[in-house]
């Protein structure tokens, strides 16, 4: 899957992406890691851009949003229903649970999960086999949010803001 | 104020029966042209109370409910169960009847404020439960909206047969909104039965 570079808007989220440089998530694979302050548009980036792309490709995915308190819900509920016993299960297990019942799936997002779980290696150990590229949404400075995935090549996708039109923000999305 | 909140509740409970007892239960019940002026004025009052994409998710809640009994109904009509002739008819009514009253009763209880909960001459715990209920259904309506977004991203969920795909998300969905309000409902009962307490120990 690529996203090309070029312009995308989003209107209902107030938002006009500049793509400086193309995301290729076809090659050897890897860790691409989503910075920019809060309100660049990070979040709609992926949830409207990237996981739309890679329903249209029928690229399986897991992605674990920013309110991952909500979306446990549902991934209990889930499990339930492919009988998984889950009423023991705290927040931990269930994402094990469900990682490992999504071993189709060929990319990973993670957004702002350090935000809950600043150690979040235990992910990439039960991911890695099977998983080939990782989109990280992520606030924490590079090195350190970078140790989680040592083995993984890094790609930095950095989210500017350039100007408020109005009520639309503009932003750039280019490669580090 | 007490006696102003009663007489306002008292027009919304009446305006509730009079809808149940004229179009659900009583003499406009049989006809389909009524029925569906209802529906289309329901919907609309609910566009303009709330949004166009809060009335699209609570139709598309409703929406596996109304197929199912449509398609009994078709069945019961195709074998004329008990030798009636009228289930197509009378599975197009209650198609219609079942949405209409659910967004009926829902847009007429939004019209119940907290404020006239705790200007109800009733004691402070059924006030609490009162304003729990009330407090975990407004979220539950917003999160589903959620839930949905996020079932339609598990890849788990999808399979070449439509349908099936569909009930499965819709069966996670009614799970997850139950441990949802469950959890809610009792952490927000919780939470107003410490402050209350509190606000009630400092004033004595």
């Amino acid at each position: 899957m690529e996203i090309h570079k070029g312009k995308y808007r989003l209107n209902d989220r107030n938002l006009n992406f500049d793509m400086v440089d193309g995301l290729n998530f076809n090659n050897s694979g890897g860790c691409f890691y989503f910075r920019g302050g809060n309100g660049f548009g990070k979040t709609s980036f992926l949830e409207k851009i990237i996981i739309p792309a890679l329903k249209a490709d029928n690229l399986p995915y897991l992605y674990i949003g920013q309110d991952i308190r909500t979306q446990l819900y549902t991934l209990r509920a889930l499990l339930s229903i492919q009988g998984v016993k889950v009423s023991d299960a705290d927040e931990v297990e269930l994402l094990r649970l469900w990682i490992n019942q999504g071993q189709s799936a060929s990319v990973l997002i993670l957004d702002e999960f350090d935000k809950y779980f600043p150690d979040y290696g235990f992910i990439f150990d039960w991911s890695e086999a099977f998983i080939r590229n990782y989109i990280i949404v992520t606030h924490l400075a590079t090195s350190r949010c970078e140790a989680p995935a040592n083995n993984h090549p890094i790609y930095n996708v950095r989210f500017e803001l350039i100007n408020i039109d109005g009520h639309l923000k503009n932003i750039r999305v280019r490669n580090e | 104020m007490n006696n102003t909140v009663i007489f306002k509740l008292g027009v919304i409970f009446i305006i509730i029966l009079s809808f149940f007892w004229l179009f659900v239960f009583g003499p406009f019940y049989d006809s389909l042209v009524i029925q569906l002026t209802v529906f289309i004025v329901v919907v609309g009052w609910n566009v303009l109370r709330f949004s166009f994409k809060e009335t699209i998710s609570l139709l598309k809640f409703c929406f596996p409910f109304v197929l199912s009994l449509f398609v009994f109904g078709l069945i019961f009509h195709y074998v004329q169960l008990l030798g009636r002739t009228d289930w197509l008819l009378d599975t197009l009514i209650k198609c219609l009847v079942f949405p209409s009253s659910l967004i009926f009763l829902k847009i007429l209880l939004t019209y119940i404020t907290y404020l006239d909960i705790l200007n109800l001459p009733i004691s402070m715990k059924k006030r609490i439960g009162l304003i729990t209920m009330k407090s975990a259904f407004q979220k539950g309506e917003k999160i589903m909206r959620r839930f949905s977004w996020y079932l339609d991203t598990y890849s788990d969920l999808q399979s070449d047969n439509r349908i099936k795909s569909e009930l499965k998300k819709y069966a996670c969905l009614i799970i997850a909104l139950y441990l949802y309000l469950y959890e809610e409902i009792e952490n927000s009962n919780r939470l107003l039965k410490n402050r209350y307490h509190h606000f009630y120990e400092a004033n004595e």
